[in-house]
C-alpha cells in the first residue's frame, strides 16, 4: 500500500503535514495547537458541531466555522483563537452562553478539579458574568439510574451521552426531550437507564452532570490517587484507573487501551469494585470448630492448621482453580502443591487451547473486519461485554455479522468447502470468527476452523474464544510450567483446595467436596466459605493484588495494586507455608514472575509488561482438531444457559448492581413463540425430564429457532432439551 | 408581458382540487412533455430559467439540482419542504390548498429530470386542511396513474419550525429528533439516509410545470433578470386587504401594499414594513419604492425571504414586536448549538426587562452585544433570524428603544398594538400527536 499523500494546513502560521481527511481539531494538535471541545468526540460518531466552542476562522470562509466538522484540505489556512481576534470573541461568546444558566456550584461538584468547563472557562472564557437574571432551574439530582445521577441544571446539552447511546453502546435509552433552553437530557418515560455500558455516560461527560452515585463526594481531585491498572472481571482485560482516596477504591475509569476497550467500560467493570467492602469481606482465617461454627484465628496458628490438612492428606489433593489468580498466585500454588506435595490433580476453570496463538489479533480487529461469525448462542456481551461494542462498531461500519447458532455443528458446516458463508470467510481477507458459547474445547475448535479455513497466512484474520474465567489461560499456564512431573487423580480425596471465590460458587466443585475428606477454602466472602469449609483462608481481589493476567486475546497484562488487601494476599502466605515443604517461593508478584517468564515468556522482565500492554506476534501453535459430530438434538427446544453478565459473587454483593441482574425469563425465538402459541411477556412453563419452572417469556429476535435461552441463576435445575408451553 | 398568476393562475375561477379541473386548465400536460424528455434536459430548462429557490434562500433551482451526486449507488431523493412556519408567511399553505395537481405535478416533472423515484413532502403538522386536501388529490393522481414509477409520500411535521430548515427536515424525515445538520456535506451529495437529496420549496416545485410546458428562456424573460418569475406575495398586518397576491418579481413594494392591499387602515400612519418574515430586515416607509426581487431588497439591506410582507402602522411598539420575535425565536430554537438556545432566552428576557421599563442603559447595550454574539456562530440560521431582525429594530427605531429606558416603561402603554402582525407565542403551542390521523 503506498502512504497517501499528505496535505498541507497552516495553523496560526506553522505548517502541519498531515492526512487528507484527517479532522481539523487533530491538525491543528498535528501544528502543536490546541482547539478546545466539548461535544467533539471522534468516538462517538461524525462530529455534530453543537457546542461552538471550537470556532476557528478559516481563510475563504466568511463566518467563523466550527473546526470540529472539518476536515484537512491542502492549502488550508486556519486561524485559531490564538491568533485570531473574532475566534477568540467567538470562543469567548460560547463560552458566556454555556455559562448563563450553569450553576456555580464547582465547590461541592464532584467534577470539580476536574472538569474540562472548568478548565475551558480559567483559559479562553469571560472573567466576569453579565447574566443578572435567575438561571434555569430543575429538580436534581434525577435518579437516572442506581449507578447515576442527572444535574440537569450543570448540563451543557454537548449530546455526548445520547449519542453514546444512541450509537456507540446502540441501547437508545438516553434521549433528549423538549427544545431550545428546555431540552433536558431523560430516559424515555423516565425508566431507569438499564445496559450494560451505562456508566461510560459519566466519563464522557464534560460537565458535572451525570455522575457516579458511588462516587457522589465521596473525594476531591487533589486528594485521590489514580492507579492505572486492568480490570479482573471478565477475560477483556480493560484498562481502568483505579481512583483511590485513603486507601480505598472510589471509583473506576477507564484508561483507553485503543485495541482492546477504545475506552470503554462495561458497568460490571465500573460498578462492581466494592464487593471489596461488602459486609461479609473475610478478613482473618477461620477454622471449623466441632460442626458447630467458626473461630478466627491468628495467621500463625491459620498457617499451622493449613500445614496439618496438607500434611494428613498425604498427597491425595485436588486443587480447584478460579481462572481469576494471578498468572504469579497460581504460579506459586503450583509449585506449592506440586513440587512440595506431589499434588498434581487440578480442576482448571476451563479448557485452554494454545492452538489461537496462530490466529492472534487485537479485538479492534473486529471493528476493521468485513465479516465477522459469532459461533453459538450465548450473547458475547455477557461472555465479554466488551466484544459486544466492538461488533456493533464494525456493523455501524458495514461489515457483515453472521451469528452461527448452534456452535460445533457450524463450526463442522463451515469447514466444508461448499458451504457458501464459508466460502466468503475463505476470500475475505478481513474475517472474525468469535466462539461464544460452551464446549469450544477452550478455543481449540475455533482454531481449527480457522486453520481450515487459511486464517493462518492473512493477517487480518484471525479467531478468538470467549472464556468464562479472566485468567483462564495464564492459571493453566502457570500450574502447567510449576512442574513437569504428572499424577493420577486421587481417589478418595484426602483436602480439596478451594482457590477463590468463582471456584467456591462453582456447584461443580462444591459436588466434589461431597467427596473429600477435608476441604480447604480461600475465598473473600463469608457466604461462599463457611459451612463447607475446614479451613478459611481470606482471598483478595484483581485491585488488591500485583501481577498479570492472560486476556483472551492471548495478551499478557500488568495488575497493579490499588489498595492494600485487609489481609496478607495469596502469595505471602502461599510463599510460607512453601518454606514448611522445603520450596522456595518469593513472597513478590515481581519475583515470582521473573522466574516464571524464564519458563514461559521467553525471559520477559516484569517492568516490560508495561502499562499499555502489546499484543504478542502470532506464534507456531499445536494444530486443533474440528469438533466430532454432535449428536442428534432429539425433542424439544436446546437449552442454553448462560452466565449472565451481571451475576456473580462480586455483583451479587453490589446494591446499586442489582437492578442490572438478569429477569427470570425463557428467551424464545418467534417462530417457537408463535407455534405454541406464546406472547410475549406472558408466563410460561419451561419443563424438562420431571422438572418445570415458571418464567416470563420474551420473544428474541436475535435467537434461532429451536433454542431458548436462559440465564443460569433463573435456570434451576434445567439443561439439555426442554419445553414450553403456556 | 403581463403574467400575473402561475402558481395560483385559474384558482379564482375554477375548482383546481378537482383533477378534471385541473387537466382542462392544460393540467399534467407538461408532465407529459416532460417525460418524453431525456432527464438532462429537465435540469437545463431549470437552468435557462433561473428560477430561483422559493423558500427564503433564492439559490437557483437548476444550480441546486446540479449539484446532485450521481453514480452513487443510492438512490436520490426529492424533499418539498412545506413545512411553512414563519411568522408571516402563508402562501405554500394557498397554493397546496387551491393548487395542489400544480405541486403533484412539478414533483413528478422534477422528479423525473434528477431520476428520482421517490418524493416526500414535508407538511408542516398544523396544516390539517391542506393535509387532507393534498392527500385527496394525491390519491387522484394515483388513480388516474399518473404517478408512474414514483411515489410520493405527504409526510405530517410535528410542530416545530425548525424542520423547515432542510437538514432539520431531512433528520425528521427519517424519525429523528428535528435539529439541523453540520454541513458540509450538503444534502445534494448526502441528504436523505445518507443519499443525494434534492430539498425545494412548494412554491419552487409548483413552478416546474410552467419552465417546462413553455421554456426556460420564456421564463426567464418574466420580470427582472437576476430574479425572474412570479411569486405570491402574502401580505398581512396593518394593511386594508391582506392576503395572498401572485405578482411578478420586481413590482414596487408601494405598488403591493397601498394599489393592491388598499393600504393602511383606520388614517394610521405606516411605521415599518417587513418583506420576507419574521426573520427579514424590517424596512421603514422611505423604502416603500423597493423593487420586491431578490437582488433589489437585497441591495435595500434587506431580504426577500418568503415574500411574506408585514405591515406595521404606528401604533406598533417596536420593542413588543422584538419581543415577540424573540419569544418565537426562543419557543422555536431547536437547542443543538449553544449560542441560540442560551441565546434566545436571554434575548427574550432582556426584551422583556427593557419592555417593561425596568431595563438599565448597559442592558440594551448588552442585548446588542447578546445579538452579535449569536451572529454568525450558530450551527444553523435560526440563530441569526433571531438575532439579526432584532438589531435592525433596535437600531432603525433606537430612539423608541431610548424611550423605554428613559421613561421607564412602554410609551405605547399596555394596549395589543400588534394586533395582526405577530400571533403571540402562546398560538404555536404544539399539535397534540394524539390528534395525528393515521
Amino acid at each position: 500500500m503506498s502512504a497517501p499523500e499528505l496535505v498541507t494546513v497552516s495553523v496560526d502560521g506553522r505548517e502541519v503535514q498531515v492526512a487528507p481527511g484527517t479532522g481539523l481539531v487533530e491538525t491543528a494538535l498535528a501544528a502543536g495547537v490546541e482547539i478546545p471541545v466539548f461535544c467533539y468526540e471522534p468516538r462517538l460518531g461524525p462530529a455534530v458541531g453543537a457546542c461552538r466552542m471550537c470556532l476557528c476562522e478559516i481563510e475563504g470562509m466568511p463566518k467563523l466555522q466550527a473546526a470540529c466538522t472539518l476536515t484537512a484540505t491542502d492549502g488550508m489556512v486556519v486561524h485559531t483563537a490564538q491568533t485570531s481576534e473574532k475566534a477568540a470573541e467567538g470562543q469567548e461568546a460560547t463560552l458566556e452562553f454555556i455559562l448563563v444558566n450553569h450553576p456555580l456550584d464547582c465547590p461541592v461538584c464532584d467534577k470539580g478539579g476536574e472538569c474540562p468547563l472548568q478548565d475551558l472557562t480559567f483559559r479562553w472564557g469571560p472573567g466576569n458574568t453579565r447574566m443578572t437574571f435567575p438561571k434555569r432551574t430543575y429538580e436534581k439530582p434525577i435518579p437516572v439510574s442506581p449507578t447515576i445521577a442527572l444535574d440537569r441544571e450543570r448540563c451543557i446539552l454537548c449530546y455526548r451521552c445520547t449519542r453514546f447511546s444512541e450509537s456507540v453502546s446502540e441501547d437508545g435509552q438516553l434521549i433528549a426531550r423538549n427544545r431550545g433552553a428546555q431540552s433536558i437530557i431523560a430516559t424515555f418515560e423516565d425508566e431507569p437507564y438499564r445496559a450494560p455500558f451505562s456508566g461510560n455516560v459519566i466519563e464522557l461527560c464534560p460537565v458535572g452532570a451525570l455522575t457516579s452515585t458511588q462516587y457522589r463526594f465521596e473525594g476531591r481531585p487533589w486528594e485521590i490517587q489514580n492507579v492505572p491498572t486492568v480490570c479482573g472481571l471478565c477475560p477483556v482485560g480493560c484498562n481502568i484507573q483505579a481512583t483511590t482516596r485513603e486507601g480505598k477504591v472510589k471509583r473506576i475509569l477507564s484508561r483507553n487501551h485503543p485495541e482492546i476497550d477504545e475506552g470503554w467500560l462495561c458497568d460490571k467493570g465500573r460498578f462492581a469494585f466494592t464487593h471489596l467492602y461488602a459486609r461479609d469481606r473475610i478478613a482473618d482465617p477461620l477454622l471449623r470448630v466441632r460442626r458447630r461454627g467458626f473461630e478466627e484465628l491468628s495467621w500463625d496458628d491459620a498457617l499451622d492448621a493449613a500445614e496439618k490438612l496438607l500434611r494428613e492428606a498425604e498427597g491425595r489433593i485436588v486443587t480447584a482453580l478460579s481462572g481469576s489468580e494471578t498468572v504469579e498466585q497460581a504460579y506459586a500454588l503450583g509449585r506449592l502443591l506440586r513440587e512440595g506435595l506431589g499434588a498434581h490433580s487440578a480442576l482448571l476453570p476451563e479448557e485452554t487451547s494454545p492452538a489461537l496463538d496462530a490466529f492472534r489479533l487485537p479485538l479492534s480487529a473486529i471493528r476493521d473486519a468485513e465479516l465477522v461469525v459469532v459461533l453459538g448462542d450465548e450473547p458475547p456481551a455477557e461472555r465479554a461485554p466488551v466484544v459486544d461494542l466492538w461488533l456493533k462498531a464494525a456493523e455501524r461500519r458495514g461489515a457483515g455479522i453472521e451469528r452461527a447458532g448452534d456452535a460445533l455443528e457450524s463450526c463442522r458446516r463451515l469447514a466444508d468447502k461448499r458451504n457458501v458463508l464459508g466460502k466468503r470467510l475463505r476470500e475475505s481477507d478481513r474475517a472474525v470468527l468469535i466462539w461464544s458459547g460452551e464446549e469450544g474445547a477452550g478455543g481449540a475448535h475455533v482454531a481449527a476452523l480457522a486453520r481450515e479455513l487459511g486464517f493462518g497466512g492473512k493477517a487480518g484474520c484471525g479467531a478468538f474464544h470467549l472464556p468464562s474465567t479472566p485468567n483462564g489461560r495464564g492459571v493453566a499456564d502457570a500450574w502447567a510450567a510449576a512442574s513437569d512431573e504428572e499424577g493420577p487423580n486421587p481417589e478418595p480425596i484426602g483436602l480439596l483446595i478451594v482457590s477463590g471465590d468463582e471456584a467456591a460458587s462453582d456447584p461443580g466443585v462444591r459436588a466434589l467436596a461431597e467427596h473429600a475428606e477435608r476441604v480447604l477454602v480461600t475465598s473473600m466472602f463469608q457466604g461462599l466459605a463457611v459451612g463447607w469449609a475446614d479451613l478459611v483462608l481470606p482471598g483478595t481481589g484483581y485491585l488488591e493484588r500485583d501481577g498479570t493476567y492472560v486476556n483472551l486475546e492471548g495478551r499478557l497484562q500488568r495488575l497493579r495494586r490499588a489498595v492494600i488487601p485487609p489481609a496478607p494476599d495469596e502469595l505471602a502466605w502461599v510463599s510460607k507455608l512453601a518454606e514448611r515443604f522445603g520450596v522456595e517461593v518469593p513472597p513478590y508478584a515481581s519475583a515470582v514472575f521473573a522466574e516464571l517468564s524464564e519458563k514461559i515468556h521467553g525471559g520477559l522482565a516484569f517492568g516490560e509488561v508495561g502499562e499499555q500492554a502489546a499484543l504478542g506476534t502470532r506464534s507456531e501453535a499445536p494444530v486443533a482438531e474440528l469438533p466430532e459430530k454432535p449428536e442428534e438434538g432429539g425433542d424439544g427446544l436446546a437449552l442454553v444457559r448462560y452466565r449472565a453478565l451481571f451475576s456473580g459473587p462480586a455483583v451479587e454483593r453490589v446494591p446499586e448492581l442489582q437492578f442490572q441482574r438478569p429477569e427470570p425469563e425463557v428467551e424464545l425465538s418467534a417462530e417457537d413463540a408463535e407455534a405454541r402459541g406464546i406472547a410475549s411477556g406472558e408466563t410460561v412453563t419451561v419443563s424438562h425430564d420431571g422438572t418445570s419452572l415458571e418464567l416470563r417469556a420474551r420473544i428474541s429476535r436475535e435467537l434461532r429457532k429451536g433454542v431458548v435461552r436462559i440465564a443460569a441463576e433463573h435456570a434451576g435445575e434445567l439443561g439439555g432439551r426442554v419445553e414450553v408451553s403456556t | 408581458m403581463g403574467i400575473d398568476e402561475i402558481t395560483l393562475a385559474h384558482a379564482d375561477e375554477r375548482d383546481l382540487t378537482k383533477l378534471a379541473e385541473y387537466e382542462e386548465i392544460g393540467g399534467y400536460k407538461a408532465l407529459a412533455k416532460a417525460r418524453k424528455l431525456k432527464p438532462e434536459k429537465i435540469v437545463e430548462e431549470l437552468l435557462a430559467s433561473n428560477l430561483r429557490g422559493r423558500g427564503g434562500a433564492g439559490f437557483p433551482m437548476g444550480r441546486k439540482a446540479s449539484f446532485l451526486a450521481k453514480g452513487t449507488g443510492k438512490p436520490t431523493y426529492l424533499c418539498v419542504n412545506a413545512d411553512e412556519s414563519e411568522p408571516g408567511t402563508f402562501k405554500d399553505r394557498e397554493i397546496m390548498l387551491r393548487n395542489p395537481h400544480r405541486l403533484i405535478e412539478g414533483c413528478l416533472i422534477t422528479a423525473h429530470g434528477i431520476e428520482s423515484e421517490h418524493v416526500f413532502i414535508y407538511l408542516r403538522g398544523e396544516y390539517r386542511d391542506v393535509f387532507e386536501v393534498m392527500r385527496r388529490a394525491l390519491e387522484d393522481a394515483r388513480k388516474a396513474k399518473l404517478l408512474g414509477d414514483v411515489t410520493i409520500v405527504l409526510h405530517r411535521g410535528a410542530g416545530a419550525y425548525i424542520c423547515g430548515e432542510e437538514s432539520a427536515l431531512l433528520e425528521s424525515l427519517e424519525g429523528r429528533r428535528g435539529q439541523p445538520r453540520p454541513r458540509p456535506p450538503f444534502p445534494a451529495v448526502s441528504g436523505l439516509y445518507g443519499s443525494p437529496t434534492l430539498i425545494n420549496n412548494v412554491q419552487t416545485v409548483a413552478t416546474v410545470p410552467v419552465v417546462i410546458e413553455k421554456g426556460g428562456e420564456w421564463y426567464a424573460k418574466i420580470g427582472p433578470e437576476p430574479s425572474p418569475g412570479t411569486v405570491v406575495f402574502s401580505l398581512s398586518g396593518n394593511v386594508v386587504r391582506p392576503g395572498n397576491y401572485e405578482l411578478e418579481l420586481g413590482t414596487p413594494l408601494r405598488e403591493l401594499i397601498f394599489d393592491l392591499g388598499g393600504g393602511i387602515p383606520d388614517g394610521r400612519e405606516l411605521k415599518a414594513i417587513i418583506p420576507g418574515g419574521s426573520s427579514t430586515t424590517v424596512m421603514t416607509p422611505d423604502q416603500l419604492d423597493t423593487n420586491l426581487d431578490f437582488n433589489s431588497v437585497a441591495e435595500a439591506g434587506s431580504q426577500l425571504g418568503a415574500a411574506a410582507v408585514i405591515v406595521i402602522d404606528d401604533r406598533a411598539c417596536m420593542v413588543q414586536l422584538a419581543l415577540r420575535s424573540s419569544q418565537f425565536y426562543m419557543h422555536e430554537s431547536c437547542g443543538k448549538c449553544t449560542p441560540c438556545r442560551e441565546g434566545t432566552r436571554w434575548m427574550v428576557q432582556l426584551l422583556a426587562k427593557l419592555e417593561e421599563g425596568r431595563a438599565d442603559q448597559h442592558e440594551l447595550d448588552l442585548l446588542l452585544s447578546v445579538c452579535d454574539r449569536m451572529l454568525g456562530k450558530c450551527l444553523c440560521a435560526l440563530g441569526d433570524f433571531a438575532a439579526g431582525p432584532v438589531v435592525e429594530y433596535a437600531t432603525r427605531f433606537r430612539e423608541e428603544f431610548q424611550r423605554h429606558i428613559d421613561e421607564g416603561g412602554c410609551p405605547f402603554g399596555g394596549e395589543s398594538s400588534l394586533e395582526g402582525i405577530y400571533a403571540p407565542v402562546e398560538q404555536h403551542a404544539h399539535a397534540a400527536s394524539a390528534e395525528v390521523t393515521a
